[in-house]
């Protein structure tokens, strides 16, 4: 399974007087400063003494279950955000965050619930579906485990979702959103690229060309340059390490009499100088099978040549 | 879908490799009708809220049809709770959400030479395909010529289909009742010896009850042995014994289409709900190769022909008019114990002809054509014989062979 890094996002606090209102520092902005210099113990001061002045601030409240969070008391946490969700439902944070530790947990069930209740709220909320994705990824391999009745010691992934750590405004449509690197997370950046919806820029030939390479190799089931074909850290989906992968493509291509694959209607997305997005029908057919499929390949310029980086069916 | 570079291809086109696109309303239908069926029992017993697995999870399959993969989830979330080990609706289960992850995770189905995988399809397969579908209400499986009144319920299993279905036999006639996923033998059906690893075709009965707990695990909530092989099947040199309608193990909701040693298995809930109907030494219980649904009308022609042709040998006897008796028995006739119909001939005249008076009464009249034979009937009745030197009740299994004239002539016949 696709172990991903740690995403948190950390989304701008816009203030409630609106564009260009100076930022004053609040007492969840001191906490969260304490918060950001490690020293925990003096942010659970500050805030409990604003919460005992304002028991009922949401944003107060919240940010002490992210302390709690910080400190590992998992249960005073979930039991802080599932008090959020009941008073404030119409917030999506909370449920989100109470998603993460049952998650974590290895409740994928309650985790869930919690995601769909907050996209419930707010059906467009990326964290959530992100999150959400991993979690349905969850419960379907531990349903298939049990479909194939595979052994019950198998190691399942645990997947590791994003905690977000503020609340938004409510009137939040189309809010610039900042994803920044939290300075609490040593999990580095996330594993793929993500291609900027903007950034559409002239089709690169030669990134289609390796492409169309690709193609080729599979088709003449030359194992070895298809497998060339690959940035050297190429992740599979699925839960294998390369090294499964390569050995389950040469023994299923090598299994197959003929291959043809095709390359239909491809759209060539630059995501920036060294990763390019191609979007494509893949048509495919072998002798036993014939299969058309929409796919993504990113590829990634390594030393002047264009390497699949990700692979998915979308 | 051998050949995807380790992504989940079911993404794209999930219910093609499944066939679920094709006969949606067929499907529907099939469905429809096992609502009647199950709302049916349900009316009647007042004590089954929810609906059963099987209609649980096909409803499930409608959802995933129309795309609607959050309802399929909570479908199959609702089966699963009741039947966490229903393997297929955990497969089913695991589908839908990886749909829903956006390709997160690898199928088992980009695996297809898996043996695991190859049998929940199959399950699937025998659970939803346009040819498995549930006969029209109203229609009756061929082989069910005359249901005695005593006899109130017959099961009749459809091998081929691994579905089993159980006819009441009410006061307005008899009409299926229940039908159910029931699997065989790992090597089908037509069961000829010791080993062969295959389920026997022919007309059985129940013999008895054996709960679960007098058994070893494998056999589930308990099982009804069956009385193969039968006369028939000895006079055929089938061997093999143990031959059960049982349960399931308590690690799987069912077992594969495909999976016994000979036996027919259901879902331990489903064998339970039998329990109440069958009765041990009389509920038929027939395993057909293969089962033609017909209006109950359609096999009157063959109850009338045969029932006068039994009423006429009862008559003959009952008159000790030997030749005109014997004259129903084929000429390869055979007794149970190996006599031919020369020998059997001889010695009736010479019974006959030492009585002064016969009394036959028949009762209980079933008859049932043979599956996997052409034109053999079976008719199982209680005979009452009363001369004036012997008196006997036994029941009777009666083989009748219809000839090239279209006569039907006794082939074979054993009292049990």
């Amino acid at each position: 399974m696709n172990l991903k890094a740690c995403r948190i996002a950390a989304i701008m606090l816009m203030a409630a007087g609106g564009v260009g209102s100076a930022w004053a520092a609040t007492p969840v902005e001191e906490t969260q400063a304490l918060i950001a210099r490690g020293d925990l113990d003096g942010a659970l001061k500050r805030i409990d003494r604003f919460l005992a002045a304002s028991p009922q601030d949401a944003e107060g409240r919240f940010t002490r279950a992210l302390i709690l969070v910080r400190q590992n008391k998992n249960a005073d946490a979930i039991k802080a955000f599932s008090e959020l969700t009941h008073d404030y439902p119409q917030l999506p944070e909370p449920y989100n965050n109470l998603a993460v530790l049952h998650a974590q947990a290895g409740d994928y069930e309650k985790a869930r619930d919690a995601l769909e209740a907050a996209l419930a709220t707010n059906p467009s909320y990326a964290t959530a579906h992100e999150n959400l994705g991993d979690i349905y990824a969850a419960l379907a391999g531990a349903a298939y485990n049990r479909a194939l009745t595979l052994d019950k010691n198998n190691p399942t992934t645990r997947y590791k979702l994003s905690l977000i750590s503020q609340i938004s405004s409510e009137a939040s449509t189309g809010r610039a959103v900042a994803a920044a690197a939290n300075p609490a997370s040593a999990a580095g950046p996330a594993s793929a690229p993500t291609a900027s919806p903007a950034a559409t820029a002239a089709p690169s030939p030669s990134a289609f060309a390796a492409l169309d390479a690709w193609a080729l190799a599979w088709s003449n089931r030359d194992v070895d340059t298809y497998l060339a074909s690959y940035a050297p850290d190429f992740q599979p989906d699925g839960g294998l390490t390369l090294d499964e992968w390569q050995t389950q493509r040469r023994s299923r291509i090598g299994k197959a009499r003929t291959i043809s694959v095709h390359i239909v209607n491809p759209h060539v997305q630059s995501v920036d100088a060294q990763h390019v997005r191609v979007s494509f029908t893949q048509d495919y057919r072998s002798d036993t099978i014939s299969d058309k499929v929409s796919k993504t390949i990113d590829l990634r310029e390594i030393g002047g040549a264009w390497k699949i980086n990700r692979e998915s069916i979308r | 879908m051998e050949d995807q570079p380790g992504i989940n291809p079911l993404n794209r086109d999930p219910w093609r490799r499944l066939d679920f696109a094709h006969h949606s309303r067929r499907l529907f239908r099939s469905i429809l009708s096992i609502f009647l069926l199950i709302g049916a029992e349900c009316a009647a017993a007042r004590a089954e809220p929810t609906a059963h697995p099987e209609v649980q999870l096909q409803a499930a399959v409608v959802a995933m049809e129309a795309g609607d993969y959050g309802g399929a989830t909570r479908k199959l979330e609702e089966v699963l709770r009741r039947e966490p080990n229903y393997r297929l609706a955990q497969l089913l289960y695991g589908q839908t959400l990886a749909l829903r992850s956006g390709a997160h995770i690898g199928s088992p189905l980009t695996d297809d030479q898996d043996p695991r995988l190859r049998e929940l399809l199959d399950e699937y397969h025998a659970r939803t395909d346009e040819t498995h579908a549930q006969p029209e209400p109203g229609l009756l499986p061929d082989g069910l010529i005359k249901l005695a009144d005593e006899v109130r319920h017959a099961v009749i299993v459809d091998l081929a289909k691994t579905r089993l279905y159980v006819v009441e036999n009410g006061k307005s006639g008899p009409r299926v009742v229940r039908s159910y996923y029931a699997a065989i033998a790992r090597n089908g059906f037509g069961k000829q010896s010791a080993g062969d690893l295959r389920t026997p075709v022919g007309v059985y009965h129940i013999t008895g009850w054996t709960p679960g707990a007098a058994l070893p695990p494998l056999y589930g909530a308990g099982a009804f042995p069956v009385n193969y092989p039968n006369s028939w099947d000895r006079s055929l040199g089938k061997s093999g014994y143990g031959i059960w309608l049982h349960g399931v193990p308590a690690n799987t909701y069912v077992r594969p289409p495909r999976s016994s040693e000979g036996c027919v298995t259901m879902a331990n809930e489903d064998l339970l709900a039998l329990q109440s109907l069958l009765s041990g030494g009389s509920t038929p219980v027939i395993l057909a190769d293969k089962i033609d649904w017909q209006p109950a009308a359609k096999l009157a022609a063959e109850r009338e022909a045969l029932t006068r042709d039994i009423e006429n040998w009862r008559r003959r006897w009952s008159r000790r008019d030997t030749d005109a008796y014997l004259g129903f028995y084929a000429s390869d006739f055979k007794t149970d114990d190996g006599m031919g119909k020369s020998a059997f001939a001889e010695s009736m005249r010479r019974v006959n002809a030492g009585k002064k008076r016969v009394k036959i009464k028949l009762a209980e009249l079933s008859l049932f054509a043979y599956p996997g034979e052409h034109g053999l009937v079976v008719a199982q009745f209680v005979q009452n014989y009363r001369s004036d030197n012997f008196t006997s009740s036994s029941r009777k299994d009666q083989y009748w062979r219809q000839q090239a004239n279209g006569d039907w002539k006794i082939v074979r016949e054993e009292n049990r």
